[in-house]
C-alpha cells in the first residue's frame, strides 16, 4: 500500500516539477562567445552570416525561423518569460515593441546607441524609431527606404523612363495598362494591404498620415475619403494586379505582366532569388508625391534585433547587437542581401543602391516617414488590413470601410487616454 | 484474506489510473477551466489577465465578424450534410454488390490520404482569380472564367465546402459500405420477394437498416464541420475582409492574430458549447431511437 503512495505522490512531484521547470526564468551566464540562440521572421540567409561573426567576434548565430507571423508572435510572447527564451530574435517597431518593453522583456540598449550614433555608425533619426520614454531598446539590423522597382525590359520595349512625377507615373501605367501589363503590384491581406494607402495618404498629407497614426485624425476624415477616392480611382482604370493572386510580385514581373513593385530596399534579394539582374533587368526610382509638399516623403521601416531581458545569453546577444551595427559587419550584411547598408561607413553593394544612397542623401529632398506597418497600433492595423483587402477586393465606395477602421481606432484611442 | 476486500482492489485500481488521470486533468481538463477563466478577462498575451466580466461576450455577440462566422459555420454544416454524406451513400448503394466495386472505390478515397492544408492549397492555386480553373473555362469558352471564386461571399464559403467533399466523400462512402455490409440479407430477400425493389426498397428497407451507419457518419460530419479550420486558413485566411471566416478561424484570428486571447477564448467557448449541445442532443435523439421502437417514454415502460 504504502508503496503504491509513494508512487502516486512521486508521480505528482514530477509531473509539478516538469511544469515548473519550463516556467522559470534563467539569469545571464556572462558567456560572450560560442553560438546565440536567434529566432525570427526573415526568410534572410542567417547561417551564412553566422560565418562572418564566427570569424570576427568567436560568435556563431543558431538561427530558427518562422514562415508564419502570427505563430512567431505567439511564439515570441509566450516564451520570453522561461528559460527557452531565445538569447536574441527579430521584432518590429513601434506599438509592437512598446507591448514587450512595458511588460520589462527586453533588454536596454542605451549605451550601445550612445556609442553607435557618436561614431556616426547610425543616424540619429534611426535612433527615434527604437527609443520609448527615453530609453533605446533593440538594435537594427537593416534600415529599409521604400522605392519603386522598376523592371527595365518592360520599360524599354514601349519607350518608358523612370517617372518624376506622380501624373508622369499615371502616364506610364495608362501606357502600360494598354499594352496589356499590370502596372502596379498590390496585395490584399495581412501585411501587405496598407502599402497603397500609406503611398497615396503619405504622397497627399504626410501630416494627416502623422496625424492619423497618433489618432488626432479619424479615418472618416473627408480627406481621408479623398486619399480612398484616388486608390479606387486607379483600381476601377485597372493599374493593379490581382490583390489575391497567390502568384509572388518578383515571378509576376519576371514573366513581363507586372511592371512596378513599391517595397523596401530588403526586397532586392527577392528579385535576384528569381534571376532578375539588378542593372539590366530592374532599377528603382524614388516615388513621386501627389501634392508638392516641399520634400518628397519616403516610408521607411526597420528590421530590428532584440535582446531577452531574462535571457542566459545576455550578454552574448547584445555584443552581437553591437556588432551588427558597425561598418564591417554592415558591410558584409549589405553584400550578401544585397540591400541598403544603414550604416554610413559601410558601402551598399550594388551600383542601384549606391545611386540611391547618393540620392537620397540629398539634403532637404526628402522626409522620411515610418511605415503603416509599425507606425499603427496593432489593433487599428489587424483592422485596417481586412479593411483594405475588402476594399481592394470590391471596389466600390470607400465609408464603410473607413467606418469599420474608425470604429476600431475610436475604441483603441478611447483606452489609451 | 483482508487484502483482497473490494475496497482495496478500488485502491490498487485508482493507484494504476493516477498517473494517466494525472495528464488527462493537467492537459485537457485545465486548459478548458483556464480558457472559461481567460474568456472572462481581458489579455493581451504578455503580462496578467485583466478580470473583465461578460465583456468580451458582449463584445463577441456584437462583431459583425463573429456573426458572419456564425452563419459560415452554418453553411458549413448544411453543406458537409447534403454533399460528403448524401453523395458519400450514392456512391455507396451504387457500387454495392458491383464486380470490382472495391476498385472503383479507390479514387474516392485517395483525397482522404491528404492533410486537409494540402487539400486547401491544391484548391487555392485551382480556384484563384486566373487559377487553374479559370483558364479551364476560358479554354473551352465557357462562362463563369472571370468568376472571383474565392473573393465573394458566400461563393466562397461553397466552393470550400466542395474543396472539402473531394477529400471527405471517400471516407462516408467506405463507412456507409460497411453499414451496408453488415444488414442481414434476409429481409431484404423477403422484400424483393415481396416485389420491393429500387427506390421503395432502399427507402422503406436499406435507409432503416442502415441507420447506426448513418448516425455515426452525420454525427462525425457535424462535430468536423462544426470544428473547421484548416481548409478555411490555407485557403482564405478567413478573408477578404473575415467574410469566409468560421468560428475556428474567428478563434484563431482574434486570439492570435489580434492578440485579445479574451475574445478568442470567448469565441472557443462559444464553439464547445454549440458542438457539445449539437453532439449530445443528435446522438440522444438517434440513440433513443435505435434502442427502442417508440419515443424514450414507451422505453422507459
Amino acid at each position: 500500500m504504502r508503496i503504491r503512495k509513494v508512487l502516486v505522490a512521486a508521480t505528482a512531484l514530477a509531473v509539478s516539477a516538469a511544469l515548473l521547470a519550463g516556467c522559470s526564468a534563467t539569469s545571464d551566464s556572462g558567456a560572450t562567445t560560442g553560438t546565440l540562440k536567434f529566432v525570427n521572421d526573415k526568410t534572410w540567409d542567417f547561417k551564412a552570416f553566422s560565418k562572418v561573426s564566427d570569424k570576427d567576434i568567436d560568435i556563431a548565430l543558431d538561427p530558427s525561423t518562422y514562415a508564419d507571423q502570427n505563430a512567431f508572435v505567439a511564439f515570441v510572447k509566450q516564451s520570453l518569460r522561461t528559460s527557452k527564451a531565445p538569447g536574441l530574435f527579430t521584432w518590429h517597431t513601434g506599438g509592437q515593441l512598446e507591448e514587450l518593453v512595458d511588460q520589462k522583456l527586453v533588454a536596454d540598449t542605451s549605451s550601445i546607441w550612445k556609442k553607435e550614433v557618436a561614431a556616426g555608425n547610425v543616424a540619429a533619426s534611426v535612433q527615434d524609431l527604437y527609443t520609448i520614454d527615453g530609453k533605446q531598446y533593440c538594435t537594427p539590423i537593416s534600415v529599409d527606404d521604400w522605392v519603386m522597382y522598376y523592371d527595365k525590359r518592360t520599360f524599354a520595349k514601349y519607350n518608358l523612363t523612370a517617372p518624376k512625377t506622380w501624373d508622369e507615373m499615371m502616364q506610364v501605367a495608362a501606357t502600360l495598362k494598354q499594352n496589356g501589363v499590370d502596372p502596379f503590384w498590390s496585395s490584399g491581406g495581412n501585411p501587405w494591404a496598407f502599402v497603397w494607402f500609406q503611398i497615396i495618404l503619405a504622397g497627399t498629407d504626410l501630416k494627416l498620415y502623422q496625424d492619423l497614426s497618433t489618432g488626432k485624425a479619424s479615418y472618416t476624415d473627408p480627406k481621408v475619403v479623398k486619399v480612398m477616392d484616388v486608390w479606387l480611382d486607379m483600381q476601377k482604370k485597372g493599374y493593379f494586379s490581382d490583390p489575391g493572386s497567390k502568384t509572388a510580385g518578383e515571378t509576376q514581373m519576371k514573366d513581363g505582366k507586372l511592371a512596378m513593385i513599391p517595397f523596401g530596399t530588403w526586397y532586392a534579394s527577392s528579385l535576384e532569388k528569381v534571376g532578375l539582374k539588378e542593372g539590366t533587368d530592374w532599377g528603382v526610382f524614388t516615388i513621386p508625391a501627389i501634392v508638392d509638399q516641399g520634400s518628397t516623403p519616403v516610408a521607411i521601416e526597420t528590421a530590428p534585433a532584440c535582446t531577452t531581458e531574462n535571457s542566459s545569453q545576455k550578454a552574448m546577444a547584445l555584443k552581437y547587437s553591437e556588432w551588427w551595427m558597425g561598418a564591417e559587419a554592415q558591410t558584409a550584411w549589405s553584400k550578401q542581401q544585397g540591400n541598403l547598408p544603414f550604416n554610413p561607413k559601410a558601402q551598399a553593394a550594388t551600383q542601384t543602391f549606391r545611386d540611391l544612397s547618393a540620392e537620397l542623401a540629398e539634403p532637404d529632398k526628402y522626409e522620411f516617414y515610418l511605415r503603416y506597418y509599425e507606425a499603427t497600433p496593432t489593433p487599428i492595423l489587424t483592422s485596417a488590413l481586412d479593411q483594405f483587402t475588402g476594399f481592394m477586393t470590391n471596389p466600390g465606395d470607400p465609408t464603410k470601410y473607413l467606418e469599420g477602421i474608425q470604429s476600431t481606432a475610436k475604441s483603441y484611442w478611447a483606452k489609451q487616454k | 484474506m483482508k487484502d483482497r476486500s473490494s475496497t482495496n482492489y478500488q485502491r490498487s485500481a485508482w493507484a494504476f489510473m493516477g498517473p494517466g488521470v494525472a495528464v488527462v486533468v493537467i492537459v485537457l481538463y485545465l486548459p478548458v477551466v483556464y480558457t472559461v477563466y481567460l474568456s472572462f478577462t481581458e489579455y493581451g498575451g504578455l503580462g496578467s489577465p485583466i478580470f473583465a466580466g461578460g465583456q468580451n461576450y458582449v463584445t463577441m455577440f456584437a462583431d459583425p465578424a463573429f456573426l458572419g462566422s456564425v452563419v459560415n459555420t452554418g453553411i458549413w454544416v448544411v453543406g458537409t450534410l447534403v454533399i460528403p454524406v448524401g453523395i458519400g451513400l450514392f456512391i455507396a448503394y451504387l457500387s454495392f454488390g458491383l464486380k470490382g466495386a472495391g476498385i472503383l472505390r479507390i479514387p474516392f478515397l485517395i483525397p482522404y490520404a491528404l492533410s486537409g492544408v494540402a487539400v486547401g492549397v491544391v484548391f487555392s492555386f485551382v480556384l484563384q482569380n486566373g487559377g487553374a480553373l479559370s483558364q479551364a473555362l476560358a479554354f473551352f469558352n465557357l462562362p463563369g472564367a472571370d468568376t472571383r471564386w474565392l473573393a465573394e461571399a458566400p461563393l466562397n464559403t461553397i466552393v470550400m465546402i466542395i474543396a472539402a467533399s473531394w477529400q471527405g466523400i471517400g471516407v462516408n462512402a467506405l463507412l456507409f459500405t460497411v453499414g451496408l455490409q453488415s444488414i442481414p440479407k434476409e429481409p431484404l430477400e423477403a422484400a424483393r420477394i415481396d416485389g420491393a425493389s429500387g427506390l421503395r426498397l432502399f427507402t422503406t428497407m436499406i435507409w432503416p437498416l442502415l441507420r447506426p451507419s448513418t448516425t455515426i457518419v452525420v454525427g462525425l460530419s457535424i462535430v468536423n464541420s462544426l470544428k473547421t479550420f484548416d481548409i478555411v486558413q490555407a485557403m482564405t485566411q478567413g478573408g477578404p475582409n473575415r467574410v469566409s471566416e468560421t468560428l475556428g478561424v474567428t478563434m484563431y484570428k482574434d486570439t492570435f492574430v489580434n492578440s485579445d486571447y479574451g475574445l478568442g477564448s470567448a469565441v472557443a467557448v462559444f464553439l464547445s458549447v454549440i458542438t457539445i449541445a449539437a453532439s449530445v442532443i443528435y446522438l440522444r435523439r438517434q440513440l433513443t431511437i435505435g434502442t427502442g421502437s417508440g419515443t424514450p417514454a414507451e422505453v422507459t415502460k
